[in-house]
């Protein structure tokens, strides 16, 4: 069976198996149980105490509660990933066994933070590296060792990049005659250009 | 198959005769933290001074304790050969029958750290993705030139590494129909003629 939730592909073995979970628990509770797996998607941490309350009633052991917790990120990361709308994401659960006020009560905490879900995805994908911040300075050189007149301008560069992996952010410095830097600009206001019709 | 043991380290466990039961117990029981956590010399110097002898020589005990130990959980060797190796030292019935529990008593937990001793490759941890769509560049514009950028994280005994790679999607349909090629041989006769003895 092809699940658009899981990018037109089957449904996971593990996840088929702990919809069963999901179903023991109150509606009310998953919903809000949903809202902390959401706050946790967002980066926000997870409040596990709460969690671990929530599914007292259900006298869950601690293999339960995690998989709960997995099970629901998968669902709610899953299907933003893939833009999928709440009605088709309930239609979806219930087909694979999830009563339908729990499927609903899931779908509408989807629904509300489906955006912003999907904006910090966005932020999280594979980057190399970010520019942090640039700097400048223009310097006029007067004399040298070769040339007692030279008058020359003399912009420096420096970059500030933050590197992917460890956020270390490092300094990229350069120095150029005015020239270059008139290639250069101009070869940035083409690129500028072009990402300008892009967006 | 027979433990041999060497004149020098017959003549550390030596010492073990010169003392009582309880203490043969408790430096077996030294030994297997050494094994677990790693040597603590101190505790040497407090065994000398009470037993009153040199804690070189308390060393040369627990040190040949181990080495007896951990020889024998490697062979796997069985209770009678175990029980032969040790008649060799010329220790009394009672110093033997505690030698072969304590052997028995810790031989799995030996060779799970045993089998941890061995070297690793870096291992897979997980993998990011990216696709883009090079549109222009600097040589030539209009341009529609995809490519997948994966990040590759590594681990090798708990350090991360991460490498990371570009391709065009023609080369990465090629690389995920070897792997599939890969799994399949799982699926040949030869394959689970092998898996079948092993098991």
């Amino acid at each position: 069976m092809r699940f658009r939730f899981c990018g037109n592909l089957d449904c996971p073995d593990w996840v088929l198996a702990e919809i069963s979970t999901l179903a023991k628990i109150s509606s009310v509770k998953l919903k809000l149980i949903c809202g902390q797996v959401l706050k946790d998607l967002q980066g926000e941490g997870i409040d596990y105490e709460k969690i671990l309350k929530l599914t007292s009633d259900a006298r869950f052991e601690s293999g339960d509660v995690k998989a709960t917790i997995a099970v629901l990120s998968f669902i709610l990361s899953s299907a933003a990933k893939h833009s999928v709308d709440s009605d088709s994401l309930s239609s979806e659960l219930q087909q694979l066994g999830l009563p339908k006020e729990h499927a609903t009560g899931l779908c509408r905490s989807y629904e509300e933070k489906q955006s912003p879900l999907q904006d910090s995805l966005r932020t999280h994908s594979l980057r190399l590296n970010h520019l942090d911040s640039v700097s400048w300075r223009v310097d006029q050189t007067l004399s040298s060792s070769e040339l007692q007149q030279v008058n020359e301008p003399l912009v420096h560069l420096k970059f500030t990049v933050r590197d992917g992996d460890r956020g270390v952010m490092e300094p990229f410095a350069m120095s150029m005659s005015a020239e270059k830097f008139r290639v250069l600009l101009a070869e940035l206001r083409q690129a500028h250009a072009m990402m300008k019709t892009l967006s | 198959m027979l433990l041999v043991l060497s004149e020098e380290h017959k003549e550390h466990l030596g010492f073990l005769t010169q003392v009582d039961s309880a203490v043969v117990g408790e430096f077996g029981r030294i030994a297997v933290e050494f094994l677990r956590k790693g040597t603590n010399p101190k505790i040497y110097e407090g065994a000398a001074r009470k037993l009153n002898v040199s804690s070189d020589v308390i060393q040369h005990g627990v040190e040949g304790l181990t080495y007896l130990l951990t020889e024998g959980s490697k062979l796997m060797i069985s209770e009678i050969d175990f029980q032969d190796s040790v008649l060799v030292l010329g220790f009394s019935e009672e110093l033997n029958k505690l030698l072969l529990q304590l052997y028995l008593d810790n031989r799995k937990e030996i060779r799970n750290i045993l089998g941890e001793l061995a070297p690793k490759l870096p291992s897979y941890h997980s993998l990011e993705w990216r696709l883009d769509v090079q549109l222009a560049s600097r040589s030539l514009r209009q341009q529609i030139k995809p490519a997948v950028t994966i990040k590759l994280h590594l681990d090798q005994n708990g350090d991360q590494t991460t490498k990371i790679l570009q391709t065009d999607p023609a080369t990465l349909l090629h690389l995920i129909q070897q792997l599939e090629q890969a799994l399949g041989e799982m699926k040949t006769n030869h394959c689970r003629r092998i898996v079948r003895n092993i098991k």
